[in-house]
């Protein structure tokens, strides 16, 4: 892989146009929070009792992070990236300059992640005025680390699809069949304690599973079991996805 | 003179499909070098590969010494692409534009600004620098699309049909801004449909075809020598050929049938011009003999599609 510094000036030039979005985006990426904790936490968090001595918000909050990550951090990948390529041309000129294909990749999947925190912080910031906080200022910053971690990792997968994809309609075999599945299988919404065996060996597979519990025990400081598991299966993954991204991508891109 | 790119038995393949089959040519410093050919010829290609954006599948590629290849930043540092295809970023301003370009290239923000302000001076776009991509013309883009191959002062400047789509005015204005380049000792590889074009701006252009070059020259002495120096055309039905063919067998033209009329291609058409006013037939021009009859008799006068 051909990677430098130059992924920066990828991420500038999507800064640069962000610019003009930047109101749209931030308001989606508030009423997308404010949706899930007030139907989700508010509303059936009524009827639940409490988990674990806590009302279900306190459940609630950070699987919602995690999964409003990945969300962001996969459309970017999917349309925004699309777009760039087949639409704005904005790749062809690029890999024409020092700038090279995998950077150019790169610099995407890493704009993915910011933009997987921009909404990770908006849904925490709203989670905060609610009365949701992490155990402590310190793990709410561990938090944010894990965000962009996540980002990157949703990304890259993103990424793959994106390197193979023929037209927009492609993407939603992945957002229906695998991301918004993942959303109801990965204890975001449910403990999976409750969920039949098959079912919980299922989870087991999806990496949201693990980000989910990862994110739980660092904003609520109770320890879970196979943390330290879950945490290297991810970064396993995150490394393989990345790099298989990059390299379909160049496949794609340079021919 | 020194040779700034040299290509060797240069080939690219898609699958199955050979885009350019062994091709050798040598591109000097400091001159025009033009690419011609109709669709499919294998010019965007060959210049993509010279460019480094596109890997060479065999053969040799050299520019300024050093191998072609996409992950060479040594030779994409010296090199401005000016596109076939408009690919301005649409999201950014004109500014912007080269603002993140000059990025790409490393050159630093105070650096950027008086080169961006120098560009678009020399693109006659100073009054566009805030303006979207949306709300300029095809012209101003084109021009845009120049002032941000500019942007790293290359040695080396790929044109890959820089004028198509333009009306007059904008083309003129283009082939000025490309001429002064060059006066200033930039190396100018350009590829063309538009034999004017080719005419205008090439010292030595070669010709395309499936792949191959046809024929390698000077435009002027390449028309000289494959056509001679003027053409006369006779509009008549196919049916008459043999009898006006005979009148004129005496003449030293070579000629040519293609659709509705007969080519005589000379060395000087006034004989047998006085000739056909003699005949007294219809539909007669004599003009002289341009790029684009050399353009078309080397790569027949049929569609390519």
């Amino acid at each position: 892989m051909s990677l430098s510094y130059r992924i920066a000036y990828v991420f500038l030039r999507n800064l640069y146009s962000y610019k003009r979005f930047i109101v749209p985006t931030f308001l989606v990426s508030l009423v997308e929070p404010l949706f899930y904790l007030i139907t989700f936490g508010v509303g059936m968090g009524a009827y639940m009792g409490s988990f674990g001595g806590k009302p279900y918000l306190h459940f609630l909050v950070p699987g919602v992070l995690v999964s409003a990550v990945m969300m962001s951090s996969s459309f970017e990948c999917l349309y925004g990236t699309y777009i760039k390529i087949v639409h704005e041309k904005v790749y062809d000129s690029l890999i024409a300059t020092p700038v090279s294909a995998d950077e150019a990749v790169a610099g995407d999947i890493v704009w993915a992640s910011f933009r997987g925190l921009v909404s990770g912080s908006l849904m925490m910031a709203v989670a905060l005025a609610m009365g949701v906080a992490p155990a402590s200022p310190f793990r709410l910053l561990l938090l944010l680390v894990f965000m962009i971690f996540i980002g990157v990792l949703f990304g890259s997968l993103a990424m793959i699809v994106t390197s193979i994809a023929p037209s927009f309609d492609f993407f939603s075999y992945y957002t229906e069949l695998v991301v918004t599945p993942m959303l109801f299988f990965s204890g975001v919404f449910f403990p999976l304690e409750r969920f039949p065996g098959w079912m919980k060996t299922l989870a087991e597979f999806l990496p949201l599973t693990h980000a989910v519990r990862i994110s739980r025990a660092v904003f609520t400081g109770e320890p879970a079991a196979g943390l330290g598991w879950s945490f290297a299966g991810l970064i396993v993954l995150a490394a393989v996805v990345f790099t298989i991204s990059i390299r379909m991508m160049r496949k794609r891109l340079i021919k | 003179m020194i040779p700034l790119v040299t290509a060797a038995g240069l080939t690219k393949k898609y699958g199955d499909l050979v885009a350019v089959a062994g091709i050798a040519f040598e591109i000097h410093e400091g001159e025009c070098f033009g690419f011609l050919g109709p669709n499919g010829a294998g010019k965007t290609t060959t210049v993509r590969m010279i460019h480094c954006v596109s890997p060479v599948t065999s053969g040799t590629l050299t520019v300024g010494g050093l191998p072609a290849g996409i992950d060479n930043r040594a030779l994409k540092m010296m090199t401005g692409v000016i596109p076939q295809e408009i690919n301005l970023d649409n999201d950014l301003t004109v500014q912007e534009n080269l603002v993140v370009f000059a990025r790409f290239f490393d050159i630093g923000r105070k650096e950027a600004r008086a080169r961006i302000a120098e560009l678009l001076r020399f693109v006659e776009l100073e009054a566009k620098s805030g303006s979207k991509i949306s709300e300029l013309s095809t012209g101003m883009k084109r021009r845009l699309l120049i002032a941000r191959a500019l942007i790293n002062r290359p040695r080396l400047i790929v044109a890959d049909e820089p004028t198509t789509g333009l009306d007059p005015q904008a083309r003129h204005l283009i082939w000025q801004r490309l001429r002064q380049l060059k006066s200033q000792g930039t190396t100018l590889v350009l590829t063309t449909q538009y034999m004017e074009e080719a005419q205008q701006l090439c010292d030595r252009i070669v010709v395309m075809y499936q792949g191959k070059i046809l024929k390698e020259g000077i435009p002027a002495k390449l028309v000289e020598d494959e056509i001679g120096r003027e053409v006369v055309e006779i509009r008549i039905p196919p049916e008459e050929d043999g009898k006006v063919l005979a009148e004129l067998s005496a003449f030293p033209c070579t000629h040519e049938r293609v659709g509705d009329t007969l080519y005589f291609y000379c060395r000087d058409g006034h004989a047998l011009m006085r000739k056909l006013i003699e005949l007294d037939l219809p539909n007669t021009l004599n003009r002289p003999a341009t790029l684009e009859d050399v353009f078309l008799k080397l790569t027949g006068r049929s569609l390519h599609e």
